[in-house]
């Protein structure tokens, strides 16, 4: 290796995306051959400043966008000065000069200064409370400002105003988008598609004022609002400028370099001066200057290259495409969009489902695109976008299609960067490299290796159908049927039971030792389930491990992403009373409830409850646990019946209350919704529910395995009952069957599938004395429930542990 | 002039017993501005971490359930690393740690005394 002396000395102006992303090519394709120093004016190392804007919205914190931390400079032997602004270049004598007064020579430099936010140039501009969305230091102004001020307002409806107006939004603010043309993103979408999005975003909460010119910023001292052009006015107290970008050309300009708009540079990022390059935002390529994030990557991969002495084409501009980074509404752009003379377009809009889809052809070449509310084709559109591919049948399917029903598997169609897993962000290529590289052969292992499939489970067939189509021959569908619990062991859920049920095994920690699990704590998958087979084949000798429960079902309220909880008191078949609902209203005073929810199952919900508030809250409602957060009976949902409805022929309240006051607090595999109507009119929709019950002139139809959920499924009828006895009784042997038989977290629609109607129905309603045992056993099992708050609220040493913290003061005494 | 490198000199408080802990259910401590995340496994070993998931949707962690020396989060189900706050494979992270001192049955965390901080220039 030659000396560090000896070593060409790369010196590097910017410490932002594009120069880094170039400093760690050049490390890959030769390390060692440059001495690396990097000045950067912001007090961070590296970071992804498109994720700004989750930083903004809280989702993400500064520490986790940060992209090369400080580590990575030192293993790197890269000398960083951050907080440290370059002021000048000496491109005769081949130095920098910094603001801290220090000179550094230079065999080779590069400039990555970026770009600035474009500030509009009109009267009261440099008034407080007017900023720009360019970094952390913005961000951290934005965030300060949305504790103290309530109207906002952002100038620019393009990528970036959206993104903080919705920020601002997210954070409580009152926020306007200013947008000087009457469309936003009018740079990226076409008339339907602006529009589209405007109503979007409005129905989330955002206000627009397009067509408006900013002419002056009003206030004293701080801004207080602005004035149109038409002479209208909009009140402000907080202002982000977000009308564009200019490239950052100050110091290059100041030393001589060539500028334009742009540092002007040629197709290796050349400048005008020898062994000076530019790469990113600053720079100006064949007339243009680019603001977005895959430009700079391209740019840096040719300069990389170039200054390593490896062979590459030269760099000839990029296909810029646009993705808005808004939960909720998915909006892509690339290449031409707009209609013109010589293009030929597909098009489908859909204003129900809310989707628009454009594909823009000249010559029967794919040149641009638009994607409204349906995105899953983005990827793949940008490619074809990119090579310029002809139009066919099967991609003009794939964009704009009728939904086919899947039927065979379709798996070798998915391009390889295809987004297949869309909470984890897996692609099918992703998943393919697992399978290959370390030999998978189940869905399970899939999902721990690659986290596809791992947080809704609504991608699960489609992993399954890639396993089957990379394994062929050797995809084995009795193994996948009989997959291990987790990976701790390799034994299914019967083996598992089973063998406690033989070796009379009572608490998880002597079923992990005895079946020989790798890891002896278990993990978060096999923990809860180990917890729920033994209560429910030992309902009386097994102790409830509460260490193995969910986070919810242990505080027995539900978790909000805030950290806060949701309180949902039991209100029977959806029936309460004056006197309950002025409680409920009052406690949610008193207790400063951020939301009041009426949720799907028929009760209330109070949102934004404080950890240690809970214990209290319990006691003031004097109500039973709802059990909103278990894997167990939720809700029974009824409809009015014939208590009052004059169809009513049934009293569906009456039942409904019966039901859920027998059944609920009881352990099941996963949760479990019930429903009961007074006529076949079903208003309380029994169709989607675990069990749904409907009553008819001197019947009840019984029908189960409904759901409304991730994977939606009818229910089917199982039988037709003539007493209210009968009624119970089937209901109880129903239950308890799926409590002996159903994996942990298996829905009852998945259970009917796998164990089919008909075994089901035999077990159940044909099967007298099997329908007998299973109902008897049901009551041993209920005999054990026990109101859980009160309990928590009867056991001082208890209550204290789970919800009061600890404070201790940092102040010396 | 080289880069710039924290000191780790940490102002160690006294947060309450060991048995104010349970094995395997974590307690949140705050101490001063810090919002702490304090779990004791089931040999006993006390570690305290950032009380923020490393994850995509945020939340706390304290809620998690532990296994030997490993963390679930309870929002992501990420699994974290109790001695070192690492993000364990597959997925990518750090949550701050804290150094624990345990002296007969008193617990003390430990808190940067420079008034902690990634940074410094």
């Amino acid at each position: 290796m030659v000396e560090a002396q000896e070593r060409r000395h790369l010196v590097l102006i910017g410490n932002g995306m594009a120069g880094i992303n170039t400093v760690e090519q050049i490390l890959k394709l030769a390390p060692g051959i440059y001495r690396i120093t990097v000045f950067g004016s912001e007090p961070y190392p590296n970071y992804n400043r498109i994720q700004l804007s989750y930083v903004l919205e809280k989702s993400k914190a500064v520490e986790d966008i940060i992209l090369n931390d400080r580590d990575w400079y030192l293993e790197n032997g890269i000398e960083l000065y951050t907080a440290t602004t370059v002021t000048h270049i000496d491109t005769e004598q081949k130095t920098v000069k910094a603001d801290n007064g220090m000179e550094v020579p230079y065999d080779t430099l590069i400039i990555a200064t970026g770009s600035n936010p474009f500030i509009l140039p009109v009267p009261g501009a440099d008034k407080e409370g007017i900023v720009g969305f360019r970094d952390i230091a913005d961000c951290e102004n934005m965030l300060h400002a949305a504790d103290q001020y309530k109207k906002a307002a952002v100038i620019g409806g393009g990528l970036l105003g959206l993104e903080a107006a919705k920020g601002l939004l997210k954070l409580g603010m009152d926020v306007t988008v200013v947008h000087l043309f009457e469309e936003i993103m009018e740079r990226q979408l076409d008339h339907t598609a602006s529009l589209m999005l405007q109503a979007e975003l409005e129905s989330q909460g955002l206000k627009f004022a397009t067509g408006k010119h900013t002419e002056e910023f009003l206030g004293d001292k701080r801004v207080s609002g602005i004035r149109f052009s038409d002479g209208t006015t909009l009140d402000a107290e907080f202002v982000v400028m977000a009308v564009g970008i200019r490239p950052n050309i100050a110091l290059a300009k100041e030393s001589g370099i060539a500028v334009n708009k742009g540092i002007l540079v040629n197709d290796y990022m050349r400048t005008s001066v020898p062994d000076v390059y530019a790469v990113g935002e600053c720079n100006e390529h064949r007339g243009i200057t680019y603001g977005l994030v895959a430009p700079l990557f391209e740019q840096g991969a040719v300069l990389a290259k170039h200054l390593c002495g490896v062979d590459t084409k030269p760099y000839e501009g990029s296909v810029v495409s646009t993705q808005l980074k808004i939960s909720g509404v998915d909006v892509f752009s690339a290449g031409e969009f707009m209609d013109a003379e010589g293009l030929s377009i597909v098009r489908m809009h859909d204003d129900w489902r809310r989707i628009y889809k454009k594909v823009l052809l000249r010559g029967g070449r794919i040149v641009g695109g638009v994607l409204i509310g349906d995105g899953k084709e983005s990827s793949r559109l940008q490619q074809w976008i990119r090579t310029g591919t002809i139009m066919t049948e099967a991609i003009h399917d794939a964009i704009v299609g009728l939904a086919s029903v899947e039927t065979g598997n379709t798996a070798a169609e998915l391009a390889d960067e295809e987004i297949v897993c869309g909470c984890n962000g897996v692609t099918k290529k992703h998943i393919m490299d697992a399978i290959n590289e370390k030999g998978l052969t189940t869905v399970e292992e899939i999902k721990v290796a690659t986290s596809a499939s791992r947080s809704c489970g609504g991608c699960r067939p489609v992993v399954e159908q890639i396993l089957q189509y990379v394994l062929g021959d050797k995809y084995d569908s009795a193994a996948a049927k009989q997959e291990a619990i987790c990976s701790c062991t390799t034994l299914s859920r019967d083996e598992v039971v089973t063998a406690i049920k033989e070796k009379g095994l009572i608490t998880s920690k002597e079923v992990r030792y005895a079946l020989e699990w790798d890891n002896p704590e278990g993990c978060s998958k096999c923990r809860p389930a180990l917890n729920y087979y033994l209560g429910m084949i030992w309902p009386a000798e097994h102790v409830d491990e509460k260490d193995s429960r969910f986070v919810n079902e242990r505080m027995h309220a539900n978790i909000q992403k805030d950290g806060t909880f949701g309180v949902v008191p039991r209100m029977y078949g959806g029936v309460t009373t004056p006197e309950d609902l002025r409680l409920i209203a009052d406690i949610a005073v008193k207790y400063n409830v951020k939301l009041v929810k009426v949720t799907g199952g028929q009760r209330l919900d109070l949102l934004g409850v404080k950890k240690e508030d809970l214990p209290k809250i319990w006691k003031d409602l004097g109500m039973p646990s709802g059990y909103a957060y278990a894997k167990a009976l939720r809700t029974v949902k009824t409809c009015v019946g014939s208590q009052f409805c004059r169809f009513g022929t049934k009293d569906s309240m009456g039942m409904g209350i019966k039901l859920e006051k027998k059944f609920e607090r009881l352990d099941m595999p996963a949760k479990f919704k019930l429903a009961v109507n007074g006529c076949p009119r079903n208003c309380a929709e029994s169709s989607t529910k675990d069990i749904g019950i409907v009553g008819n002139e001197g019947a009840w139809e019984i029908y189960v395995g409904g759901n409304g959920g991730i994977k939606a499924r009818l229910a089917e009828l199982l039988c037709k009952v003539r007493t209210d006895e009968e009624l119970l009784e089937i209901v109880s042997a129903f239950m308890q069957y799926y409590r002996e038989t159903g994996k942990y977290l298996e829905r009852t629609s998945d259970w009917i599938e796998r164990m089919g109607l008909e075994s089901v129905t035999e077990a159940v309603v044909s099967d007298l004395d099997n329908r007998r045992a299973l109902a008897e056993r049901m009551e041993v099992a209920l005999a054990q429930v026990k109101e859980p708050w009160s309990e928590i609220l009867n056991n001082s040493n208890l209550r204290e542990r789970m919800f009061d913290e600890i404070s201790v003061s940092t102040k010396p005494n | 002039m080289e880069p710039i490198l924290n000191r780790n000199e940490y102002t160690y408080y006294l947060v309450g017993n060991v048995d104010d802990f349970t094995e395997r259910l974590g307690r949140v401590v705050r101490l001063g501005k810090e919002e702490i995340a304090v779990f004791k496994t089931t040999d006993g070993q006390i570690y305290a971490l950032e009380n923020k998931s490393p994850g995509p949707r945020g939340g706390t962690i304290a809620e998690g359930m532990i296994s030997g020396e490993v963390l679930f989060d309870p929002i992501c189900d990420w699994k974290i690393s109790l001695t070192d706050g690492q993000v364990l494979d597959p997925d990518k992270g750090q949550v701050r740690t804290y150094p624990v001192q345990v002296l007969g049955n008193e617990v003390r965390i430990g808190l940067l005394t420079n008034g902690g901080g990634l940074f410094h220039e």
